[in-house]
């Protein structure tokens, strides 16, 4: 019957509108939200940084990625803080794997480099060591650090992954010079990669 | 090339067109909505731990143990809830090394302040923090300025927080730095009527 095939075509549309309006309304804006775009954020390998972080002007994005996940950074002109969720080859950073990575010098500026579950926790570990720092690294002669990332102790930098799955890298670098060429989007000294060693 | 399922090709353009449109203004609003809506920031999960206008010296960070999510874990924390109404606030903390800060936020964690240990050639810092230009019309008077040497802030937001951070270079600082951090205040100040 024409009338029955109106109706359904008419739900059809109905269906159709409210699920592209109300789900791709929403599901854009928890991607811009959570993951970030190039209008928001910059990414140098595996490592992303909220390029208007914690500043006043901060677009609207970075103030929704700010306020929901409880974050309370330190205004980017003076500090970025990066996050990696993957090594330097794409593959998502797991507690079963051991990575190697080495910083370089960020000419003198203050740094460190934290290792958190997904959800931002710190990982329960033996050796109650969380993170390194610019001051507390053990440097090789020519100036570099090697900063091991595994379940079980290694020697030198260790940093211990406990019995987390998944991990998230934050780098933090205190330069307002360097926060601005990457505010400004000029060419950046770059960052450390994360190379795996192996899989267990 | 794929055959569409019959249904599919019952949806007329303007339902897409349309349907876009609405998608994009429900974008919008999800995304301004989330600073005003959103319960889980970090000045609503430290409101019930900090008291209203008072330094509090935080533990180490460790897991289960954490004020924030994905905070710098090697460091030592003075934070203090302020809350500028009525009065004004005095802040007086010890940047000591290089990394240390002094920032403010807002509730929205917007930090409308920060400063660095390595611009200061004194590491005392003596402030006081006041209610914006906007909020002071709300007075129609000025805000007592405490002495000729401090600075004052004026704040977006009548409520906030105020961080000093200190990072430790190892174990054997954690005792000088955590002195440092606890002679951190702040103190309300009555402001001039």
């Amino acid at each position: 019957m024409p009338t029955l095939g109106l109706i359904a075509n008419i739900l059809i549309n109905l269906v159709a509108f409210g699920v592209l309006a109300i789900g791709g309304g929403l599901g854009t804006a928890w991607y811009m939200i959570e993951a970030g775009s190039r209008l928001s954020t910059r990414s140098f390998g595996p490592w992303t940084t909220w390029t208007a972080a914690g500043r006043p002007d901060a677009d609207p994005y970075t103030r929704a990625h700010t306020v929901r996940n409880a974050l309370l950074p330190l205004a980017s002109t003076l500090e970025l803080t990066y996050r990696a969720k993957a090594d330097s080859r794409g593959g998502r950073l797991h507690a079963g794997c051991e990575y190697a990575i080495v910083m370089e010098s960020f000419d003198g500026a203050w740094w460190s480099l934290a290792a958190f579950d997904s959800q931002g926790r710190l990982i329960q570990n033996a050796a109650e060591r969380f993170a390194f720092t610019s001051d507390s690294v053990m440097r090789e002669p020519d100036g570099r650090a090697v900063i091991t990332l595994a379940r079980d102790a290694r020697p030198g930098n260790w940093l211990p992954t406990g019995s987390a799955s998944r991990i998230n890298l934050v780098l933090t670098v205190q330069d307002p010079a360097y926060a601005a060429a990457v505010h400004e989007g000029r060419p950046v000294k770059a960052l450390p990669p994360i190379q795996r060693v192996v899989c267990r | 090339m794929p055959k569409l399922p019959k249904w599919l090709t019952e949806v007329g353009w303007r339902t897409v067109i349309g349907a876009a449109l609405l998608g994009g203004i429900i974008h919008i609003l999800a995304t301004l909505a989330v600073p005003i809506l959103g319960s889980g920031t970090a000045f609503a999960r430290l409101r019930d731990t900090l008291p209203a206008n008072r330094m509090v010296f935080l533990p180490l960070p460790a897991p289960g143990k954490q004020p924030l999510p994905f905070l710098t874990p090697d460091a030592l924390y003075a934070m203090c809830r302020y809350d500028v109404s009525i009065d004004s606030l005095a802040v007086t903390a010890a940047i000591a090394h290089p990394g240390w800060t002094l920032s403010m936020h807002t509730p929205e964690g917007d930090n409308f302040y920060v400063m660095p240990a390595q611009q200061l050639r004194r590491p005392e810092v003596t402030l006081t923090v006041v209610p914006g230009a906007d909020r002071l019309s709300e007075f129609a008077t000025t805000p007592r300025r405490v002495s000729a040497t401090e600075s004052q802030i004026p704040s977006p937001s009548y409520e906030g927080l105020v961080v000093v951070r200190a990072p430790l270079k190892g174990l054997a600082w954690r005792a000088e730095a955590e002195a440092i951090l606890r002679r951190a205040s702040c103190t309300a100040v009555k402001r001039q009527q």
